[in-house]
């Protein structure tokens, strides 16, 4: 108990990691959903590890002599420039081939996720310097987010976040139905880019502040959890937040109170959630299926 | 029905990727007209559709609509299309023809919530309103696509297969409301099956396919050919 006051309190030493943690569980399924609707699950792995061969190429770059900025901005600012760029580049050639119709998505992506992984652990080897810092950033800083890095993400996820809410019924009918869409006069193509701009953006992002495995963590589980409970896309999307802030938030105080590493704590309690609410709703239907029989 | 036309396709190559499936498509649908398009699987009747939809382009010639700009359409697909993972309930699926008219940021308005529920009576479903859509019948989800559709407050009502894969009770009843609503609310329909059997008599045209060539006529005219043709045809 008395490390739960010491996390809420505004002194809190660690308060940027808590306050970063919460703003992914609260975005990130957000965009997780449409990975799902849209059956791209596989995609919502495969991005992330895009992101972080971003991030390695920007390392490598930086150490062989190419920063635009003085060497300890510069290093961030790279690394983010690269997973963006990389990302951004994997959605849209992705989705285009997607538009195009030939051959099968689970191929490409497949290929993606085995060439970014490649590429990530080859560009980290050919990095002479610093290889141990590029790869805890690889994993994700959770635990040392300086306060200029919060203020950008908070900018940042916040803007998301309000063009999701905004436009969440454009969103959501490209998605369903994309030629009711056109019928009733909506452009589906910028509705498209706008919503792989924000995945590329939420999963750059979420990469560097809290690891690959994390986000990938953040944007399906959520989502999968709240499909089981929710009636109505109005409540699944309230409820997946909700699952997203109430793990981030009891994750870092677990692994706060027990010394474990904060990212694996919140995916292993975002697995425990989904599992809990499988088998209530599995007691429920039995419940359910045995007062019909009688 | 009016004399006026409402939809003409003049000298039109049907087909995907420029590559043709039907050439020299003429014809006109008259306001108020209920047009059904039939043909056997594979024949181009979805292609058809889709292009006077105009969410595909025609190889060429043009799709002329009578009030010279895009009319409001009222499109009804097939629901296989559909993906029932989305959690959506009945209610919220039928909203979704509001979307044209709510500006973004803005809740649905009552005036659209009204009209949400009133397509909803139309179609005999307001019960099913909070039911998740994913766990209705077959017929039942179709008149919620059919109640979409008319939520866009519609000039033209166009059904893609409306009847296929639903019981014979189902389809008698879908067909009795698309006819009720044809009425009631004046639509001009155009209705795309390969169930010829289905077909009311009192359909005002028909819009064959058969053998790559297009065949216009009436129920009578079309009988006729059917008979010619051996086509299996009860009404």
């Amino acid at each position: 108990m008395e490390q739960l006051f010491e996390i809420l309190s505004p002194h809190f030493l660690l308060k940027n990691t808590l306050y970063a943690s919460l703003l992914v569980g609260l975005v990130c399924p957000q965009v997780g959903m449409f990975f799902m609707l849209r059956r791209m699950v596989l995609l919502g792995i495969a991005l992330p590890q895009v992101s972080n061969a971003g991030i390695a190429f920007a390392f490598l770059l930086h150490s062989i002599g190419w920063h635009f900025l003085p060497h300890m901005e510069s290093e961030k600012t790279m690394a983010m420039a690269g997973s963006i760029v990389f990302t951004l580049i994997t959605i849209f050639t992705l989705s285009a081939l997607e538009r195009k119709g030939k051959g099968f998505t689970e191929n490409r992506i497949g290929f993606t996720y085995a060439i970014a992984g490649a590429a990530s652990i080859l560009f980290v080897s050919w990095n002479p310097f610093g290889q141990s810092e590029v790869l805890s950033m690889l994993k994700g800083e959770i635990l040392s987010v300086p306060d200029a890095y919060l203020w950008s993400m908070f900018a940042i996820y916040g803007i998301i976040l309000i063009v999701l809410i905004g436009f969440h019924r454009n969103f959501i009918l490209v998605s369903y139905d994309i030629d009711m869409a056109t019928t009733i006069g909506k452009k589906v193509i910028l509705w498209d880019v706008l919503l792989y701009l924000i995945i590329g953006i939420v999963i750059s992002f979420g990469v560097m502040t809290v690891g690959a495995l994390v986000i990938f963590g953040f944007l399906l589980i959520p989502a999968i959890a709240a499909r089981m409970v929710a009636r109505g896309i109005f409540l699944f999307c309230v409820v997946s937040s909700v699952i997203g802030v109430v793990a981030a938030f009891l994750g870092f105080y677990i692994s706060y109170r027990f010394d474990l590493p904060t990212g694996p704590t919140d995916v292993a309690l975002l697995c425990i959630i989904l599992s809990l609410l499988f088998l209530g709703k599995m007691l429920i239907k039995t419940k359910k299926n045995s007062i019909i029989g009688n | 029905m009016h004399t006026k036309n409402c939809i003409t396709l003049k000298d039109v190559t049907i087909g995907y990727h420029g590559n043709p499936i039907l050439r020299d498509v003429n014809f006109s649908i008259k306001k108020g007209a209920f047009t059904v398009l039939v043909g056997p699987n594979g024949s181009g009747k979805t292609t058809m559709f889709k292009t006077i939809l105009r969410l595909i382009p025609p190889v060429c010639g043009s799709v002329i609509y009578e009030t010279g700009t895009h009319p409001k359409l009222g499109y009804v697909p097939q629901r296989m299309f559909l993906d029932e993972i989305y959690p959506f309930t009945a209610g919220e699926v039928v909203s979704m023809g509001t979307f044209g008219q709510i500006k973004p940021f803005c809740p649905i308005s009552k005036p659209n919530r009204q009209l949400a529920e009133q397509c909803l009576k139309d179609v005999g479903l307001l019960e099913q309103k909070r039911q998740l859509f994913s766990q209705l019948s077959g017929g039942q989800k179709q008149r919620i696509l059919i109640a979409r559709a008319l939520a866009t407050e519609p000039e033209i009502l166009l059904l893609d297969e409306p009847i296929t894969g639903v019981d014979i009770f189902a389809q008698k009843m879908i067909m009795e409301l698309i006819s009720l609503l044809h009425k009631k609310h004046k639509l001009t329909v155009i209705m795309v099956t390969h169930e010829i059997h289905s077909i009311p008599q009192w359909v005002n045209e028909l819009l064959w396919i058969h053998n790559n060539k297009l065949n216009l006529g009436s129920m009578a005219e079309m009988l006729s050919m059917f008979s010619e043709h051996k086509i299996l045809f009860t009404v």
